[in-house]
């Protein structure tokens, strides 16, 4: 290289360019650890079925859980027919209630309302309650 | 890039940006030959910056309670993906800053930078010197190792030699009898909002002072001479000086870049060099580990407090030592600030630095 | 402006002092703290011959480096000097050579197993007991050097024991160096507590093992501890590839930082003789 006789603006562009390179780089380098220290560990992605006992869940009753970091609630509607379903109300986000003499879900926050199959009854919410998979095997409620 | 101008144009209407830039950039011009120890504001302003955004990453995982800091501490350095790094980095950067905080403090010293007109600038600087000190010992309890438990008792025990209010003050500054979860809280609270706020208003002070009152000339070379400062404010301009930006700043971010390759290096490298065996045990109260030692900075205050034959002379001595440094800038009142034209300035700076490094070896030692 | 400076130099006295005042003395307490204040220490630690004996070595033992104490095997009150020896409060006296083994064994249970079960133990009315080749006081931390010629051929040849030294030299070897690597690892910042319980339960079996000093058991067994020491051993590397990573990535980015730093100065260098041509113009 024969940079020395290169005027000095010529040199300052090339070394500029090298060094945005370099910079690219570690930006690069640097980025990825970051990602990784913020990024959620755990919780979310597992596709692990959640057990309940059956007792915690009475004829007519709900039961509140964790089912992959998200609320869910279990119900048993009739003697030995139960639903799972995401807590979540579809509307903006809040958690619904059992309102166990009417049988239905009712959403605190804008008065939406659910079957227990999670149709909209009444109020704002645009769609169902997602409902997951409920089994019963050997004295427990195994959801997912 | 006409994007970027329409940008420019809509913020210099209403601000006037483009003349904030070339006054502080291209138009502001430092003396011609201002060396590398001019760097080290830069480098420290940098690891400043590193220390913040790794202590808010850290403050994302760490749990400040007595019964799960060390546990937090823990998970951050095994479990939580690269959380070694963060906080390694955390760590290895403040002793590093504390490095490079002394000789930025000894470097404007041997060119008498301090004196008139810059006495604030000095005094905001000695202040960010011990807010860095006190910034190391409050971060230092919040791993709550036996490291920190113990350094803490005995750091938060001199107080006690105070008279009259000394027990009292002791109490106070640990928020119970002995250090404990009342402590931690209150440590916690200082080192992560009270004193990086306060660092902060007080950096912001410190570069309005260098800024206004101009770069001080180095004081070598045959050009070199008293200042013969006037009694009206005047900012000192270097006419035929270089531009801060773009031609001064890349010698500063070279320095940067090369103390940043140190610190990886001992990431990496050395990661066990500021990490005694005790800050790997948790706090035990009832035990007190063998041969504790503080902290390679504050050796040679741990000397001369063996030293002296009562903890309050000791006490006295340092805090003696530290005003007068802190205001030496109205006690040397001379106008020379050439080293080799003030023999016994430069006699005292060598002798003080040979107290120093002699008093922290003997530390280290004993 | 006088008072202005009084009052920041008070400030200034007020945070330097307790900062600088840092680390006043060192206290030299140590985990024998608790220890040396038991009533057993300090009526002993004065007293001449027999009752003073045990005192000095037993400081220098293992059991003292643990924070074990005279009451923990002697039982008694160690915080009482009238009923400190009083059989009520549980004291037990030095034991009959036949009791020896319990008196040991209610710490060390599974030893205690396997030596009862074994030509050493069966034969323990005249036989070597716990403290015939350990000591008693003086205990350090067990050692393949305990199984040697001299002491071995007190009671019989060295030829069998020598053969079991043999078998178990490999295993034992190999624990010690897991043991080094484990602290190397813990001394850097990772979290080594399972590690070194597993390592601890894994030499517990392992001694128990040779107090059988039943040749053919010991070269069986000492197969299965070494699979169990690959499994640590795995362990160990898997933390060295992940420290060799580091360096490596790390390495990477030190080089680049330098590159960095070179290549700012040689724009610095653009501008400076841009500067000069200026200063000749």
């Amino acid at each position: 290289m024969d940079t020395g006789r290169q005027g000095p603006s010529e040199r300052r562009l090339f070394l500029l360019s090298m060094l945005a390179g370099v910079g690219a780089l570690l930006g690069a380098i640097a980025v990825w650890p970051l990602y990784r220290y913020l990024a959620p560990q755990g919780g979310g992605g597992t596709t692990e079925q959640v057990a309940i006992p059956l007792s915690d869940v009475p004829l007519g009753a709900a039961r509140f859980f964790d089912y992959h970091g998200r609320p869910a609630v279990l119900v048993q509607v009739q003697a030995g027919e139960y639903v799972a379903l995401s807590a979540v109300c579809t509307h903006l986000g809040c958690i619904v209630k059992w309102v166990g003499e009417k049988r239905h879900f009712l959403c605190p926050c804008h008065g939406g309302q659910f079957a227990p199959t999670g149709a909209v009854l009444a109020g704002p919410p645009p769609q169902p309650l997602a409902s997951y998979r409920v089994i019963v095997q050997s004295g427990k409620l195994l959801v997912g | 890039m006409d994007r970027l101008k329409t940008l420019m144009d809509w913020f210099d209407v209403r601000l006037g940006v483009r003349e904030i830039l070339r006054s502080n950039l291209q138009g502001y011009l430092l003396p011609r030959h201002v060396n590398i120890w001019y760097s080290l504001g830069a480098v420290l302003l940098a690891l400043f910056t590193l220390q913040f955004l790794s202590g808010i990453l850290l403050l994302v995982y760490y749990l400040p309670a007595a019964d799960k800091a060390f546990v937090s501490v823990e998970r951050i350095m095994n479990a939580v993906p690269y959380g070694w790094l963060i906080r390694t980095l955390h760590m290895v950067g403040s002793n590093i800053i504390v490095a490079v905080l002394l000789l930025h403090l000894l470097s404007v010293l041997f060119m008498g930078a301090y004196k008139k007109p810059r006495e604030l600038t000095w005094l905001s600087g000695f202040g960010l010197f011990n807010l860095s000190l006190i910034l190391c010992l409050t971060g230092y309890l919040l791993p709550w190792s036996q490291l920190s438990f113990w350094a803490t008792t005995v750091a938060t025990d001199a107080a006690g030699a105070v008279p009259w209010i000394g027990e009292g003050l002791v109490t106070f500054l640990r928020g119970s009898p002995s250090v404990g979860a009342g402590t931690l809280g209150r440590f916690f609270a200082l080192h992560v909002v009270a004193f990086p706020l306060l660092f902060l208003g007080l950096v912001g002070f410190h570069l309005f002072c260098v800024r206004r009152a101009g770069i001080s000339v180095p004081p070598f070379g045959p050009s070199a001479r008293p200042a013969g400062v006037g009694t009206t404010f005047q900012h000192e301009v270097h006419r035929d000086g270089i531009p801060f930006f773009p031609n001064y700043t890349v010698k500063e971010l070279a320095v940067v870049m090369f103390v940043l390759a140190g610190l990886v290096a001992i990431t990496v490298f050395a990661p066990a060099l500021f990490l005694p065996p005790d800050a790997l045990e948790p706090a035990d109260p009832f035990t007190t580990p063998d041969h504790i030692k503080p902290e390679w900075y504050f050796l040679w205050a741990y000397q001369t407090l063996k030293i002296f034959p009562s903890k309050l002379m000791g006490l006295a001595a340092q805090g003696g030592a530290m005003t007068l440094l802190a205001l030496l800038p109205f006690l040397d009142r001379g106008e020379e600030r050439r080293p080799f034209h003030r023999p016994l300035f430069l006699t005292l700076y060598g002798l003080g630095i040979l107290l120093l490094l002699g008093l922290s070896i003997w530390g280290h030692r004993s | 402006m006088k008072r202005g400076v009084l009052a920041s130099l008070t400030l200034l006295l007020a945070t330097v002092m307790p900062l600088t005042a840092a680390y006043a003395e060192s206290t030299s307490a140590s985990g024998e703290a608790a220890a040396a204040e038991t009533v057993c220490l300090q009526c002993h630690g004065g007293q001449a011959g027999r009752l003073g004996a045990p005192v000095s070595p037993w400081r220098q033992s293992i059991h003292a480096k643990n924070g074990i104490s005279c009451h923990d095997c002697h039982g008694g009150d160690p915080a009482d000097f009238a009923q400190a020896m009083s059989p009520e409060r549980g004291f037990l006296d030095v034991p009959a050579a036949a009791a020896i083994a319990d008196f040991c064994g209610r710490c060390h249970v599974g030893v205690r197993e396997d030596y009862l079960a074994s030509a050493h133990g069966r034969a323990r009315e005249r036989g070597p007991h716990c403290v015939t080749c350990h000591g008693s006081h003086t205990v350090q931390a067990a050692t393949l050097e305990l199984i040697n010629a001299k002491d071995c051929s007190r009671c019989h040849e060295f030829g069998r024991a020598g053969q079991i030294k043999e078998a178990v030299a490999a295993v034992d070897a190999r624990i010690l160096a897991v043991e080094r690597d484990i602290a190397a690892m813990h001394r850097i910042g990772f979290a080594t507590r399972e590690l070194q319980d597993e390592l601890f339960n894994l030499r517990n079996a392992f001694h128990r093992l040779f107090h059988t000093v039943d040749v053919n058991k010991v070269r069986k067994e000492t197969e299965d501890f070494s699979r169990q020491l690959d499994f640590l051993d795995g362990k160990i590397a898997a933390l060295h590839a992940e420290l060799q990573w580091r360096q490596l990535v790390g390495s990477g980015v030190i080089l680049l930082l330098l590159a960095a730093g070179v290549l700012l100065l040689l724009l610095r260098k653009t501008y400076a003789d841009e500067e000069r041509g200026r200063k000749e113009e």
